[in-house]
């Protein structure tokens, strides 16, 4: 019997050091020989699988049945994670038989439940998704079924190779057990994704996050970015509650990063810079938070043409007014992030802005000045000088911030200047930009360019004809816009030339609308243009004629564009019709004898 | 409006190299998973039905080097000439034949070899079509060629030219792009020189061999050659730059960190940290979105942000992938074969990278 204990003894020492070799050492391994230690590890595993069968007729066929299935476990494991797929699945399959009359039993659920998680993996490397699914779903089934039926921390499997005074605490044991089920509902994240079960998927990523926390088994930093990225999938689905809700924890988490003392060697320059730089994430992610906020309340709020809809903006208070009491009740426990004083500090973050849509002018300032706050925090890192991308992309999002507080702002002049503003911030970008290598942003910043203008002339002409007859300030001012708006279409038009600087016959379907809106714009500022020379006047109209013309021929060679600009093609149409004969009376009009 | 990338497709040609000895005698019935069906389609031959692909260009297991280069890198390296930024992506399975498709046979003079592969001779035709050029032209023109070659490795780059400097980082110029800060660049002023710089740096390349496989590259290595030319014509100095990458990428069964992995999932660390792609998870939640107004973290893998104008960008592109027909191979050819297929839905816009500098009198 003694040298039994001291073969047992030897088996557990054996166990131990495959465990250590495969979890520590082999993250030392040379680049060259990536799996030595897991090898190393293997070869330790099967001397303890010899030993025990050798040990077969002692009795106890339970216990020998159990401690065989960690075995194959661990080696199933240590297969699948050099490339041997095969022999990994048998060691697994061999492991669950094992465990399968005692799998909810306190020694072997959280082995089984970790077999499983393991198949589940191995399936999906073979791309069979499906199983992996049900593999997985019956851990998760099998979690649920022990914690109603029994709910002791189990046993870490780890444990059935320890000496009685080695294991483990209860409360290190439920950690153990919680964590592998955290990985269960992880995987099933990645297999709802893949099927694209997409709200399924976002749930479980949403779930495996709330466990993190609560089982402190998180990298801040990490874990913050994965909030703060979730966050956008609730504003894609405008959710703006969970979608705030994720942010005020990505940014409460986050501020926890910077705390920590650094495990490893002190903390270098890069991960100062990345820490930065993550922080400047988090912020673009809230950009865009007020951004979509404003744009959906604008959307609820428009009329037919675009502007503000004051009986639809009572009407939308009351309604909000009744809802306002039972807002509480629509806030789900169950997406709420943290324990409570975590909880407590994301409340207060989620307080600094609302997530209801705003009403009016006063509302929609409140959220405006959030985000352009955050704009100011994101641009900290990400510079014009080494971020060109992110750097402009955030400008964008800043004009774009501009451009829906102004569809709040009621007085004209005062929403020019907000115009003026977007103008002011892409104007000098644009200028500066290299179309050689950001093709696209070029052409995004020249159509915002011209849209802008091309408000901005709007504004005018409508301030205009509320006088009672037009400056020449005023005049100079509309004409000067037009002017630019034009300048903006054109330079838009000419980066679709292709080298020999001919316009494509075809238009590419990303830029076909874009290019036909263009030419329609061109064609209704050429229209705008204020002259009292009536030769200009009709050389103007000629060159609206021309863009107009363009749009309906186009359309008539390539049926397929209708769909994408059918209202502009109808109006284009119409004046086709139109502008001849207008010109035709001018013409009349400037020769009269003739 | 937003309005993404378009115009030409980036152009994929699949290449089937010969069974390594042996393979078929043990394999029985032929052994091959795979028929080249034309020069455009394989077929491979799964279960329960038979699966057809089709591409630009199939090159069967007896097309020479020499029809390779001219069907797949003549045109770039033309069009590398004319203005536009021109990329060549290697992609496969380990002992797919990449190395042999773009260097050459292993451990010889690959530059004088008859089997040299398609980067010595996109090096000569470069050179040839410089030196014809300068003739051309006399005096008025002249070029610049340079080279960097870098190594991407766990998401951190390293220079290739330089095994003394510790990691690299990616940054935008308004001017010039995106660009590796501090990578070394190397002037060259023949074919021969480019070829002996970038052997110098392949040895620096980091390998690994498993159980599984003997050889596999754990990296992605970008060498990437400048070409400068300045013509002055009266008082006018045009001068054109372009880029030409030659990519390898890691063997595809390296690939998992760069979303050509097919269905797999990610494993948790044994490590007492972080579920680390939870994030990658959400982040294709986020992508099928709506084309809401949204903010992604951690988007680009540090190769898509290099290569970006190479895919869907100012660059015309093609992918070399490389397949093995034996049927042990299987899974991988399938693999890279979707690769592939999914390549050619990329689209790429070419512009011709020209600036006048205006007038000096």
């Amino acid at each position: 019997m003694a040298a039994a204990d001291g073969g047992w003894a030897a088996a557990c020492e054996k166990f131990r050091s495959a465990r250590t070799l495969s979890a520590v050492e082999s993250r030392k391994d040379p680049e060259t020989e990536p799996y030595r230690s897991k090898y190393g590890a293997r070869a330790l595993l099967q001397e303890v699988k010899q030993q025990l069968s050798a040990a077969e007729d002692c009795g106890e066929a339970r216990l020998l049945a159990v401690r065989r299935a960690v075995l194959e476990y661990e080696l199933g494991v240590n297969h699948t994670d050099t490339e041997e797929l095969s022999a990994g699945e048998e060691h697994l399959q061999r492991c669950t038989q094992l465990l399968e009359p005692h799998r909810l039993s306190r020694d072997c659920v959280s082995l089984y439940i970790q077999a499983q998680n393991n198949l589940g993996i191995l399936w999906s490397e073979r791309d069979e998704i499906k199983t992996a699914q049900t593999y997985l779903e019956s851990a998760e089934a099998l979690y649920n079924q022990y914690m109603k039926e029994d709910g002791n921390p189990p046993l870490d499997p780890s444990e059935h190779f320890m000496s009685e005074e080695e294991k483990l605490t209860d409360q290190e044991r439920s950690k153990r057990f919680e964590k592998a089920y955290t990985h269960t509902l992880y995987y099933l994240a990645q297999v709802y994704q893949h099927l694209e079960m997409i709200e399924k998927a976002a749930q479980y990523c949403h779930t495996t996050l709330k466990r993190q926390l609560e089982y402190c088994g998180y990298c801040p930093v990490e874990w913050a970015l994965n909030a703060a990225t979730l966050s956008q999938y609730y504003l894609s689905k405008q959710c703006f509650m969970e979608s705030r809700h994720c942010l005020a924890a990505a940014s409460v988490i986050f501020s926890q990063a910077g705390q920590v003392p650094s495990t490893e060697d002190s903390e270098t320059e890069q991960d100062q810079q990345d820490l930065r730089q993550r922080k400047a994430e988090i912020a673009r992610c809230w950009i865009k938070y007020c951004l979509n906020l404003l744009e959906s309340a604008r959307k609820l709020l428009e009329d037919n043409i675009g502007e503000l809809d004051p009986d639809r903006q009572l009407e939308l208070k009351a309604q909000r007014k009744k809802e306002e009491d039972e807002k509480e009740n629509g806030r789900k426990k169950a997406v709420l992030f943290g324990t409570s004083d975590i909880c407590d500090s994301v409340l207060a973050m989620e307080e600094k802005v609302s997530s209801v849509y705003p009403l009016d002018f006063q509302e929609a300032r409140e959220i405006f000045l959030v985000g352009q706050n955050y704009v100011q925090e994101a641009k900290e890192f990400f510079q014009v000088d080494g971020y060109v991308t992110d750097h402009i992309e955030i400008v964008q999002d800043h004009s774009a911030l501009f451009k829906v507080l102004a569809f709040f702002e009621e007085d004209y002049e005062r929403r020019c200047k907000m115009h003026k503003r977007r103008i002011d911030m892409l104007e000098p970008i644009y200028a500066d930009l290299n179309p050689q290598y950001y093709l696209l942003i070029s052409r995004q910043l020249q159509f915002e360019l011209a849209d802008t203008y091309y408000e901005m002339m709007d504004l005018k002409v409508a301030l205009g004809n509320r006088l009672e007859e037009l400056d020449s300030h005023t005049v100079k001012k509309i004409n000067s816009l037009a002017q630019l708006a034009i300048k903006y279409y054109e330079l838009f038009l000419d980066s679709l030339r292709n080298p020999d600087k001919v316009f494509p016959e075809e238009l590419e379907e990303d830029v076909l609308r874009p290019a036909m809106v263009a030419k329609f714009h061109i064609a209704r500022l050429y229209g705008k243009l204020i002259t009292s020379d009536s030769k200009k006047q009709l050389e103007n109209m000629q060159m609206s004629l021309e863009y107009y013309t363009f749009l309906v021929d186009y359309c008539e060679k390539h049926p397929d564009a209708v769909r994408a600009v059918e209202t502009e093609l109808e109006l284009s149409k119409e004046m086709v019709g139109l502008l001849p004969t207008r010109m035709e009376r001018l013409r009349a009009k400037l020769c009269p004898f003739i | 409006y937003s309005f993404s990338v378009e115009g030409d497709a980036i152009k994929v040609y699949v290449r089937v190299r010969p069974p390594s000895e042996g393979t078929a005698l043990t394999d029985g019935d032929q052994g091959l998973c795979l028929s080249v069906l034309s020069s455009n389609t394989i077929r491979l031959h799964s279960k329960p039905e038979p699966k057809i692909f089709t591409f630009d260009y199939v090159a069967n297991m007896e097309t020479t080097q020499e029809s390779v280069f001219s069907s797949v890198a003549k045109s770039i390296v033309e069009s590398c000439m004319n203005g536009y930024n021109g990329t060549i992506f290697a992609y496969g399975q380990t002992g797919s034949g990449k190395t042999f498709t773009m260097m050459g046979p292993s451990d010889s003079d690959n530059f004088t070899h008859s089997l040299r592969g398609v980067i010595p001779r996109s090096f000569e035709y470069l050179f040839f079509l410089i030196e014809r050029e300068k003739e051309k032209a006399g005096s008025g023109k002249s070029f610049l060629c340079k080279c960097s070659f870098i190594e991407i490795y766990n998401e951190q780059i390293f220079d290739l030219l330089d095994s003394a400097s510790a990691g690299l980082f990616l940054r935008e110029h308004i001017k010039k792009g995106v660009f590796v800060d501090g990578a070394v660049e190397q002037v060259l002023s023949s074919a021969a020189e480019a070829y002996q710089v970038l052997t110098m740096g392949w040895r620096n390349r980091r390998v690994a061999s498993t159980s599984m496989n003997r050889e596999s590259s754990r990296s992605h290595a970008v060498f990437t050659i400048t070409v400068e030319s300045m013509e002055k014509n009266n008082d006018i100095v045009n001068i054109r730059s372009s880029l030409l990458n030659l990519v390898d990428l890691a063997g595809s069964e390296r690939q998992k960190d760069t979303h050509t992995e097919g269905l797999r999932l990610k494993e948790a660390g044994n490590i007492n940290r972080s579920l680390s792609c939870l994030g990658q998870v959400i982040t294709a939640l986020v992508d099928v979105g709506n084309g809401k107004q949204r903010h992604i973290c951690y988007r680009d893998s540090k190769l898509t942000f290099l290569l970006r104008d190479s895919l869907g960008g100012n660059a015309k592109t093609c992918i070399i992938a490389n397949v093995h027909p034996g049927s042990r191979c299987f899974g991988e050819t399938l693999s890279t074969l979707n690769f592939a297929q999914r390549a050619k839905l990329i689209k790429n816009k070419a512009v011709v990278n020209e600036d006048t500098q205006g007038n000096v009198s």
